[in-house]
């Protein structure tokens, strides 16, 4: 628990940590010792002379403050151990996570790491701050009373003695059994979570069926799934529960039949024996604590493993000695890319002249835009070589790589901030009137001038106070800032609305003219204006060409557009429905 | 997408335990744990027995030192007794507590089961205008998370409570009986404890705790931003400046935290002293001594004091132990109750059976909650028989105007009639049975390709199933899948944003619906998907069609097109009539025209 702390933690917390954990099982240890204080007082105070158990008295009030100064100390200790920890945490995870690939980040990655980084990093630090202290108080206290006991009656101590293996057994396997169970637990939670989701996103459909109101199948076999792996973990941690209650137990009633014995022996004084059992009570209480301590801690635990996991996972690589490229022709020479196990691209080989336009069509799941995240190095191959100008991406400075890529994505994200923030994230030292021309390049005026505060509006989380479109348009804007010589278009236009979509092209058309592009599309219109074209299925190159060429062929590309040309575009042959309107457009 | 801004949305919406928004009676969650009542008080009880037997132990050790201390020979038989005594008690309360949290838990398991239950019944009858205002993962979070963190509530808290406050009140009633001064000294560590309690509740505290909350929420805030954008953060050389960010709120988070602890810790660690055994018993051993010297206490009573002491402090620790816990089970509480409280939209009296499939808006308006009207005064009929394009800007309220036909929402102002009748009139099951729809965003449930596709027509057959398919271009596909129709999404396979957007296009053909809405918005993912969207609406010429339009085509289609524009119909008209005036509609036709001819 500790090293997988430490691990998370990193070295330069390590020292404080130990420290801290030192002076807790000092503290631990003197609690324990003072009891054996008990003895003496008592002896005295059943004795002739009550009086005499005044120094004892005295000393057990100065080991009472000596300990009460310790435990203070180390509980805050604990606590600023726990805050300074907080931050370095912080930081080390914000610095790892932004040199993390961007492959990295999917979807589920948001959710997970947002949790992370508020309650994941909070529960690490609570182990310091709540949770060290009393755990192992509740393991050194009573060991140090089980010596004392020893001290003053060997067999009492000896049967004392004999509840540590078995305390610790119980313990380990509480946490065997919790662990096993746990996974099955948040396995059934994970999926119930899923279920209601699918459940909420499919309420209209369901609705149509009149379905609303009832029980929904799916959802409710997850929910009952959920109580019974609940109901299953409950019954079979319950034994081992038990059993560590039962075990301190014994051992207590062990010590009162074993003491009465002595005692009723003239083996051992009154006040001792009495003595003995208030420790040996003193002793039990801390140890029946201890399911509850060890429950929390195992939570801990799992919360660590995961950011431990988080933390562990390998940045791509950085070249020793990175290389410049001098120009900016593309080259995908034999690519394979896996994406878990599944080949998203296999042995592409293309190349784009600098200054020349590729157009990358084909069906969704095709690959097209692993192609354009390859170059960009999202990710890295898993054989054969992207190239930038000849030369490796992998030995390109990752910096140096993306400061030549200007990326326009179908779904663009903005930060909270104004649109002029973030125009100039594309080039940040441009100056007012460079960031205001390419917004207007990128027909950003007109959204500015629609937007109450124009300029100074804030965009909200992702973009949110923006439509898709005027989303694109400030992405658009921002390639153009950058004025990078490679520009990677990602089905930029194919959610937009007519009105967007003629601005977003106005914006790309300005945009492409003497740099490399890449783009991925499936836009007629787009497709016609590029150099080349590469159908691309299932990973895979099966045509290569010009447009006009490809369609002459007639093969997969051809058939391609004479489904989406087949009807319902002027020119084309007439659609059932345009026939009863005569005329048409 | 929901799951990534649950932080955040839980710290923002949290309302206080109890606060009901919706203004409706508060859901009572006491009805919902009514038929549990038996078996919370055998929990109670069984638990409050046990912790009374975990007593006799230390009352034997008690007679055990009567018996030993009493002069003259000791009495063997009472030692045994008294031994014999605390064992029992001791497995007795084994027991007891044993079966006690046991069916607490599975108790916790049934109360949270049936919770959830309500939930998702309350969910399935909410007005889908308010579903689709919340983010799916922040309503999946009450159904799991907020369900989950009632567990110390119930299985943990009222055996716990009672017993925390049941077993001192003996214990004192038996120490008042030894001797009373001495138990008002053992009460001083208690008395010190509590002293401490008002500092921790001082209106700094309050406002540390509130800045505390805001910091979190920032640096959720700022995380999601990071991770959600890292893809232009690394595209554009935004890195610096996101994680600058994120380390700010960090760095501000922790300031204020450290500030908070500083604060607490000093005083939580003040009152662990007063509460720590060593400190009891020092107290406890000097009035002993005191008592004991000055001859009016006889030795052996002080045993029970420091055995029983310690006991005195439990109700102060309880409370502080799962404050915390409680505190979040509470404010889960308020979560859970305002989803229970979320009305379902009216259902009409006595039904009205609309006449035809005439669709008619009259004087609509429409606004969010408190927020901007978004249609301002709709007038439109849609014929039955005919296709009526939408098309205009976003934020025109297209789409809003869409969702007023399957009763998503109910307009603020005017109507919708469907065959002379309001929406409003016509029951549910009929309105749903008459309107369907497909929307921007397609939804998939991990379940079969068969059950995807009838899921609003649960008894629908395999040849319905089949032919929808068909009609949706997506038969082929489905076929190639590994189990064919019994293909479980998700799961043995995934589908392709087109395909999905197929499937849902099956979806509606299966309920073969005389009212369609369907929103095109979306990217339609490739072209088989545009023919499939074009053959649906051709094979639909004898219903009532309403697409929110996005292609040219379908436009050019339309027996009628209506240009929306702020909420306002700008333009109506066959297509060619809207060409003839020089309007904004001809200006973007005349874009999309010039890229089409080659």
């Amino acid at each position: 628990m500790i090293s997988l702390l430490l691990r998370v933690l990193g070295d330069e917390y390590a020292t404080p940590m130990r420290r801290t954990v030192a002076l807790m099982t000092v503290t631990a240890v003197l609690e324990g010792l003072l009891y054996a204080l008990l003895v003496p007082v008592l002896r005295a105070l059943f004795g002739d002379n009550p009086s005499d158990a005044g120094p004892w008295l005295i000393a057990f009030a100065v080991s009472v403050a000596a300990y009460a100064a310790l435990r203070y100390t180390s509980d805050l200790s604990g606590m600023r151990v726990g805050t300074t920890m907080l931050r370095g945490m912080y930081h080390g995870l914000g610095e790892h996570l932004a040199r993390l690939p961007v492959g990295w980040y999917d979807a589920a990655r948001v959710g997970e790491v947002s949790v992370l980084a508020s309650r994941g990093l909070l529960t690490a630090m609570g182990v310091s701050a709540h949770l060290l202290g009393p755990f192992i108080s509740a393991c050194v206290t009573p060991l140090t009373i089980v010596a004392v006991i020893a001290v003053f009656n060997w067999q009492l101590g000896l049967a004392a003695l004999v509840a540590a293996p078995l305390v610790v057994l119980t313990q380990r396997w509480t946490a065997r059994l919790m662990t096993a169970n746990d996974a099955d637990h948040a396995a059934r939670d994970h999926e119930a979570s899923a279920r209601v989701i699918e459940y909420l996103q499919a309420q209209p459909v369901l609705r149509a069926g009149g379905r609303g109101g009832e029980r929904f199948a799916l959802l409710d076999d997850a929910l009952r799934d959920v109580e019974r792996a609940a109901r299953r973990q409950t019954i079979s941690v319950l034994p081992a529960v038990v059993g560590l209650t039962l075990t301190v137990q014994a051992v207590f009633t062990a010590l009162l039949v074993l003491g009465s014995h002595l005692a009723l022996g003239g083996d051992i004084g009154s006040a001792e024996i009495l003595a003995v059992l208030v420790l040996a009570a003193r002793a039990a209480d801390p140890l029946l604590s201890l399911s509850d301590t060890g429950g929390k801690l195992r939570a801990a635990r799992a919360e660590l493993a995961r950011l431990d996991t988080v933390l562990r996972t390998e940045p791509l690589p950085e070249p020793d000695r990175p290389v410049r490229p001098r120009r900016f022709d593309l080259e995908f020479d034999a690519v394979t890319f896996r994406h878990g196990d599944r080949t998203v691209l296999d042995g592409v080989s293309l190349s784009v002249p600098q200054g020349q336009r590729m157009a990358v069509v084909g069906p969704s799941g095709a690959g097209k835009s692993t192609l354009l995240q390859l170059i960009a190095r999202f990710y890295d191959v898993e054989s054969g070589a992207v190239r930038v100008g000849g030369v490796d991406v992998r030995r390109i400075d990752p910096g140096v790589l993306l400061a030549q890529i200007a990326i326009v994505f179908q779904d663009v994200y903005l930060f909270d901030g104004t649109i002029e923030e973030n125009v100039r994230l594309g080039r940040p030292d441009a100056g007012d009137a460079e960031v205001r021309a390419a917004a207007t390049a990128a027909r950003l005026d007109e959204v500015v001038e629609r937007l109450p505060g124009g300029w100074g509006a804030n965009v909200g989380e992702g973009g949110a106070s923006l439509s898709g479109g005027e989303r694109q348009r400030v992405s658009i804007a921002r390639a153009l800032l950058r004025d990078a010589p490679i520009v990677l278009l990602d089905e930029v236009t194919s959610a937009l609305d007519p009105v967007n979509e003629a601005a977003v092209h106005e914006g790309i058309e300005r945009l492409m003219p003497g740099r490399t592009v890449i783009m991925v599309t499936h836009r007629m219109r787009t497709v016609r204006r590029a150099d080349r074209v590469v159908f691309l299925d299932d990973g895979r190159v099966v045509e290569e060409g010009s447009h006009e060429e490809l369609l002459r062929r007639g093969g997969r590309y051809a058939d391609f557009w004479s489904l989406s040309t087949a009807s319902g575009v002027p020119g084309a042959a007439p659609s059932p429905r345009r026939a009863s309107d005569g005329e048409g457009a | 997408m929901g799951a990534t801004h649950s932080i955040v949305d839980a710290k923002r919406s949290s309302p206080s335990p109890g606060g009901d928004p919706t203004g409706r009676q508060p859901a009572s969650t006491a009805a919902l744990l009514g038929p549990h009542a038996p078996s919370f008080a055998a929990v109670v009880v069984l638990q409050v027995v046990g912790a009374v037997a975990g007593l006799a132990p230390l009352f034997a050790v008690i007679e055990l030192g009567r018996a030993l201390v009493s002069p003259g020979p000791v009495d063997t038989e009472r030692v045994w007794t008294a031994v014999a005594l605390g064992a029992t008690g001791l497995f007795v309360r084994l027991v007891f507590t044993g079966a006690s949290s046991g069916l607490g838990h599975v108790l916790d398991g049934r109360v949270q089961l049936s919770l959830r239950r309500a939930l998702a019944r309350s969910l399935g009858q909410a007005p889908i205008g308010w579903l689709a205002r919340r983010r799916s993962g922040e309503l999946a979070r009450v159904v799991g998370d907020d369900v989950a963190a009632v567990h110390p509530f119930i299985a943990h808290a009222p055996g716990e409570l009672v017993s925390a406050f049941v077993v001192p009140l003996v214990s004192l009633a038996y120490l008042l009986t030894v001797d009373w001064r001495l138990t008002l000294i053992t009460l001083i560590p208690v008395a010190l404890a509590l002293a401490h309690v008002p500092l921790l509740m001082t209106a700094a505290r309050t406002r540390e705790q509130r800045d505390f909350d805001a910091a979190m929420g920032r640096i959720a805030t700022s995380v999601v931003e990071f991770v959600q954008g890292i893809a232009v953060v690394k595209a554009f050389g935004g890195a610096e400046r996101a994680h600058h960010r994120f380390r700010t709120a960090a760095d501000e988070f922790v300031d204020i935290f450290t500030h908070w602890v500083r604060g607490v810790s000093a005083v939580a660690a003040g009152m662990q002293l007063a509460l720590s055994p060593p400190f009891v018993l020092l107290v406890v051993l000097t009035g002993g001594t005191m008592r004991i010297t000055s001859g009016d206490l006889v030795p052996v009573d002080l045993l029970p004091f420091l055995l029983l002491g310690l006991g005195l402090t439990a109700p102060v620790a309880a409370l502080g132990h799962g404050f915390d816990d409680m505190q979040a089970a509470g404010r889960a509480v308020g979560r859970i109750r305002e989803v229970l409280g979320v009305g379902v939209l009216p259902q009409p009296a006595c039904p009205a059976i609309p006449r035809d499939n005439r669709v008619e808006l009259r004087d609509v308006r429409f606004g969010y909650d408190d927020g901007p009207e978004v249609l301002r005064g709709i007038d439109l009929t849609l014929e039955p028989g005919t296709l009526t394009a939408v098309v205009g800007p976003s934020g025109s309220g297209k789409s809003t105007l869409g969702q007023l036909l399957p009763r998503f929402f109910d307009p603020t102002h005017g109507s919708v009639r469907l065959g002379g009748v309001d929406l409003r009139d016509i029951d549910a099951r009929e309105l749903y049975r008459r309107v369907s729809f497909v929307l921007q965003d397609v939804r998939l449930l991990r379940a079969s390709v068969a059950d995807n596709i009838a899921l609003a027509v649960p008894h629908a057959t395999a040849e319905q199933i089949t032919r929808a398919a068909r009609l949706a271009h997506i038969h082929d596909r489905i076929l190639a899948l590994p189990n064919g129709y019994e293909t479980v999404l998700g799961q043995d396979a995934t589908l392709s944003g087109g395909e999905a957007q197929r499937i849902a296009i099956a979806r509606a053909l299966a309920a073969d619906p005389p009212v369609l809405v369907l929103d095109e918005a979306t990217a339609f993912a490739d072209p088989r998907t545009d023919q499939a969207v074009r053959q649906t609406l051709s094979t639909l010429r004898d219903r009532t069609v309403l697409v929110i339009a996005h292609r040219l085509e379908t436009v050019a289609d339309a027996d009628q097109v209506v240009l929306l524009e702020n909420g306002v119909v700008a333009a109506r008209g066959r297509p060619t009539d809207l060409l003839a005036r020089d309007g904004t509609f001809a200006a973007f036709w005349r874009t999309r025209q010039e890229d089409l001819s080659r």
